[in-house]
């Protein structure tokens, strides 16, 4: 395991008007990042319930991300 | 050659199919008119569809 | 939608005008053609591309991109073997849905309309004006129209830049700037007003491409004088854009090479090689200006654009005919947008007798039930959009990994999802499969959710019945380089979109009732024309004032740079806003309170002075916010100290007067005093012009006055270039500082002293003139208040921030809450008159629905469920949700039209009760989940 190179498994929760707007911007300017999260639009981070989080560590997450 | 009359009341003609064109088709379709957007390329869009990034944004342009 | 359209003839009167349009075959069944590409495959004959500005080859038989609407091909007859030499005739048998037609003939159409509108555009400078500097004898010298094709992911060189001689990358670039513009010598005079922008853009765009290309623009102005536009080229000039205040002499080839020769300031001359020669060619008036002014009798003027006034800058010299866009003088995408949108509601307002008899409704399908507990038949279509997507990502492979999950009953790729004919498969697919909720793997939903969710009416389905997978923006653009990675990533974004839309319902389309009243807000020029503007359509509004008297700043204007009288014409404006019975004018008055949402606002507002004072509630359907802005007095250049010092809006009250020394015999003349990074970060974008006023106002009164102008850039755009040559004619001296080296100003008894750096002269000068005269820019009127009030954002410099800076420039980001005029941004008085109308065109489009549109993503309340804790209540940004006695209980309940579907109530409801439209708890927990479900992919 030591020598593998840690590939984390993100969960992304994008703001609709802001973070999934600024994911677009990067993807228009081809910012390149590692392809290693997934995401769910919300229509403003204050739609996240708390337990929203927990479910996706149960779910093996490595980490969350939340964006807005 | 064939003939053929068109009456609408309350309709506008554009001239022009291009970005200004466009726009003012839109919204006078919204402000309940009927229009008669007569442009002459094959297809509406006109300078505009030809740009790849507008300024100063870097937005697409299509 | 008449396309191959020719305009022939225009006879009658406004409000009733026959035109005769002659439509050009296609030679394509537009019915019948599913815009499938088998045709151009097949057709022999090449056919050189003018929509790739001649860079590539296609077919007679073509369509000139992907997205063009309509989506149907047609044939173009100058070079069609059948239509020249009648041989040939493949594509006939070729085209399985049989829609090529040779026996279509040209058709005469006469239109009986009440208004005309005219958006020709604007024409491209003859090739004979490039030849100096070798275009056309070298492949390396390209115009930015071609250029722009060049770097166009979806162009011909998909993106990448080579030299035309050889194929290499180019190292070494230059633009030439000014190209056909601000040159008599083709008679062009005026400026072009885009080319500065749009060779920024091109070299910024250049520069992501590869960084380490050495690209110089050569100038003889920077005009970025729109709103925000300096800090673009501040951005370019930060990554290392080169810029040179230089006229270019010639290009001359040089083996592969070419050599620019050009003359500095200073007077030198000085070589340069490059490798690739941009040339940033100007906007001319189009090629059919003539004809159309003959068959509609309006004016041109002498550069042959559409002849219009300042205080009426759309109206041609013909009733019912207006002019927008670019025939009406060269300019960028948003201000043509934003006179569209005015000349719309000019012909709505003529018009306005017969509004909506001749339209009809668009009609969907009944919409199919779809119950709970109906079999779930899931449709995904993964978009190649081009090769924007399919270059990285495995389309084929994440189209067959989703129909193998459960309840996709179809699955299938599009080359572009959102282009007519794949509309139409989806369409087609929905109906044949009896698909009940679609996914689309594409874009981003941000984009073009609207358009597919209109699809998905048009098939008889609920328009929430969908989800949108962002596997460009998300995937192939951002992991280029690691396409397997992208094409697991997508995967598991479409898996996760799956298992979302296994749980999506249908959800209600709601509307509510609009109060057909505006409130206007500042009674300037553009608080004035917008409100008479709305009159004219019908609509009534109540104008509000902080001052004592209405007419804004341009009570402080005497003359326009064209000669108009503006106090005549502002006369003309007061008096016709106090007659309007539709205007309701109140002064001294400020907004208190505002309440409510699109359609149905309710505000307080105060008027009135002293004990006169009253506060009254106006109930309205739309706000137009028109607070304008006034002059900037910086704290420098002894402005206020010294009685030699004086604004240019001073000098122009002076000059407007009758003192005998009104026009002093020196003049020294300071621009950007205040602006472009001094005091304000931005240029005021009307000050060059007011100088220029301000010169010629002096020149015809004292002849003999001398005048020196110190100025960075010379922003004269538009005809007001013609006035900048006129005042070098007449001997006023121009010279530019840099912005490390300003011009001081100092006092010495009862003289004043100005001392500056010659750039043309190479030394230091020091002039003891009669008068300076500053140039001190705009800021807006207290922006503050009303931003806090109404909770619209405002940019850095405290104007207002419009919803898009392109396509929705006069709308903020708030429904219903319009901008026009100087809260906006600088502009001068054409530009505000414009914006204003564009204004009132938006506003007036839901007062004249009478309704407006519920967006259905907002929360809802189980009342079963709700304990009445009223957390939701204090939570809640929008105050959206009330507390109501419900059979003696408390219970929340959300007011549909307020609810921006934020969500937080229903991720803090402690009972679970409130539940997100679009968002519920059970559907963003089954994407978590399947987000975890990676073992099956």
């Amino acid at each position: 395991m030591a020598d593998q190179q840690f590939n984390p498994s993100i969960l992304g929760f994008l703001c609709n008007w802001c973070c999934y707007a600024a994911a677009d911007a990067a993807g228009v300017s081809r910012f390149q990042y590692p392809p290693s999260m997934r995401t769910v639009r919300v229509m403003c981070t204050g739609r996240i319930d708390p337990a929203f989080v927990l479910r996706a560590f149960v779910e093996g997450a490595d980490g969350i991300f939340s964006g807005g | 050659m064939g003939k053929a009359m068109n009456h609408r009341e309350g309709s506008v003609m554009i001239l022009g199919g291009g970005i200004a064109g466009i726009q003012a088709a839109l919204d006078l379709t919204e402000l309940g008119f009927y229009v008669y957007l007569v442009e002459k390329s094959p297809a509406v869009g006109g300078v505009m569809a030809q740009l790849d990034k507008t300024f100063p944004t870097n937005d697409c342009s299509l | 939608m008449l396309t191959n359209a020719d305009f022939l003839a225009l006879e009658g009167t406004a409000g009733n005008f026959t035109a005769t349009i002659n439509l050009r075959p296609r030679y394509i069944d537009a019915d019948a053609c599913t815009a499938c590409g088998l045709c151009t495959q097949y057709c022999p004959k090449h056919h050189v591309d003018p929509y790739n500005e001649g860079l590539a080859i296609t077919r007679p038989i073509h369509i000139d991109y992907a997205q063009a609407v309509p989506a149907t091909y047609y044939i173009d007859p100058s070079s069609c073997l059948f239509l020249q030499h009648e041989t040939c005739q493949i594509c006939v048998p070729v085209c399985q849905s049989h829609a090529i037609n040779f026996k279509q003939q040209p058709e005469e159409r006469k239109l009986n309309i009440g208004a005309v509108i005219l958006s020709p555009g604007f024409g491209k400078i003859d090739p004979k004006t490039l030849a100096k500097f070798s275009y056309g004898k070298h492949p390396d010298v390209v115009t930015s129209f071609e250029y722009e094709r060049m770097t166009t992911a979806s162009g011909p060189f998909m993106g990448e830049v080579k030299c035309f001689s050889d194929g290499r990358h180019p190292k070494r670039m230059a633009f030439i700037q000014c190209v056909g513009s601000r040159d008599i010598g083709c008679n062009n005079g005026y400026c072009s007003s885009v080319c500065c922008m749009y060779a920024i853009k091109e070299a910024l765009v250049t520069k992501e491409h590869d960084p380490e290309v050495d690209i110089t623009i050569y100038y003889m102005d920077i005009r970025t004088q729109g709103k925000d536009f300096d800090a673009a080229r501040e951005r370019a000039e930060a990554i290392g854009v080169k810029f040179v205040r230089a006229k270019v002499a010639d290009v001359t080839p040089w083996e592969n090479h070419l050599q620019l020769t050009y003359a500095t300031l200073d007077g030198q001359h000085k070589f340069e090689p490059f490798d690739l020669v941009v040339l940033s060619v100007g906007l001319e008036s189009p090629k059919d200006a003539q004809k159309i002014a003959d068959i509609t009798k309006i004016d041109l003027n002498k550069y042959d654009f559409c002849a219009t006034d300042s205080f009426n800058p759309l109206q041609t010299s013909q009733q019912g005919i207006v002019v927008a866009g670019a025939f009406q003088g060269p300019k960028d995408i948003p201000e043509s947008v934003t006179q569209s949108s005015a000349a719309a509601s000019l012909a709505a307002a003529s018009l306005k007798a017969v509004r909506g008899k001749g339209v009809e409704m668009k009609i969907y399908p009944e919409e199919q039930v779809v119950a709970a507990d109906d079999e779930v038949r899931i449709g995904v279509f993964v978009c190649h959009c081009g090769i924007n997507i399919s270059s990285v990502v495995d389309c084929a492979a994440v189209a067959n990994y989703a129909g193998d999950m459960k309840n996709v009953t179809f699955y299938t790729e599009n080359l572009y999802s959102c282009s007519q004919d794949a509309q139409e498969v989806i369409k087609k697919k929905i109906k044949e499969h009896k698909l009940n909720r679609v996914v689309i793997a594409a874009c981003s939903p941000r984009t073009h959710e609207p358009l597919f969710q209109e699809t998905l009416r048009d098939a008889g389905l609920n328009r929430n019945l969908f989800e949108m997978v962002n596997i460009r923006d998300q995937c192939s653009w951002v992991h280029a380089g690691e396409p397997e990675l992208a094409t697991i990533k997508s995967k598991d974004l479409v898996r996760m979109a799956v298992a979302k839309a296994r749980l999506i319902q249908p959800l209600p389309e709601q509307t509510v009732p609009v109060t057909a009243k505006a409130l206007v807000i500042g009674a300037g020029v553009a608080g004035m024309t917008a409100a008479l503007n709305l009159a004219e359509q019908g609509f009534d509004s109540v104008l509000i004032e902080k001052g004592d008297g209405i007419g804004g700043n341009l009570q402080n204007l005497h003359y326009t740079l064209a000669g108009d009288a503006v106090q005549s014409h502002l006369k003309t404006l007061v008096d016709k806003v106090k007659q309007s019975k539709k205007v309701d004018v109140l002064c001294n008055a400020e907004l208190v309170q505002t309440a409510g949402f699109i359609g149905n606002f309710a505000s307080v507002i105060a008027s009135g002075k002293g004990k006169a004072r009253v506060e009254q509630t106006v109930d309205h359907g739309v706000i137009i916010v028109a607070t304008g802005g006034r002059e900037h007095r910086p704290d420098k250049y002894l402005l206020g100290k010294s009685k030699k010092v004086v604004t240019q809006q001073e000098l122009e009250k002076q000059l407007a007067g009758k003192a005998k020394t009104r026009a002093p015999g020196s003049i020294v003349m300071i621009q950007c005093a205040g602006s472009r990074g001094d005091d304000l970060n931005y240029c005021s974008k009307v000050c060059c012009n007011h100088a220029l006023k301000n010169i010629l106002k002096v020149k015809e009164i004292n002849p003999d006055s001398q005048i020196v102008v110190l100025y960075r850039d010379m922003r004269t755009y538009g005809f007001a270039e013609d006035a900048y040559l006129e005042a070098r004619k007449m001997g006023v001296v121009f010279i530019p500082y840099e912005v490390d080296l300003k011009p001081e100003v100092t006092e010495k008894g009862a003289k004043v002293q100005v001392r500056f750096f010659d750039s043309i002269m190479q030394e230091e000068v020091t002039m003891s003139p009669d008068l300076v005269a500053l140039s001190v820019g705009i800021v807006p009127d207290d922006t503050d208040t009303l931003s806090k009030l109404l909770k619209l954002p405002v940019t850095a410099n405290k104007f207002f921030l419009e919803a898009h800076v392109k396509l929705r420039p006069v709308e903020l980001s708030v429904s219903g809450v319009y901008v026009c005029g100087l809260a906006h941004g600088p502009k001068p008085v054409d530009e505000t008159i414009v914006q204003a109308q564009a204004a009132a065109a938006k506003a007036a489009i839901p007062l004249v629905k009478g309704y407006v549109k519920v967006d259905p993503i907002v929360s809802s309340v189980e009342q079963d469920k709700c304990i009445g804790c009223g957390l939701c209540v204090s939570l809640c940004p929008y105050g959206a949700i009330v507390m109501q006695k419900v059979d003696g209980k408390r219970k929340a309940e959300t007011i549909s039209a307020s609810c921006k579907a934020c969500g937080i109530c229903a991720a803090h409801c402690p009972t679970f009760a409130i539940s997100m439209g679009g968002f519920t708890n059970e559907q963003i927990n089954s994407q978590i989940e399947a987000f975890g479900a990676t073992g099956d992919r």
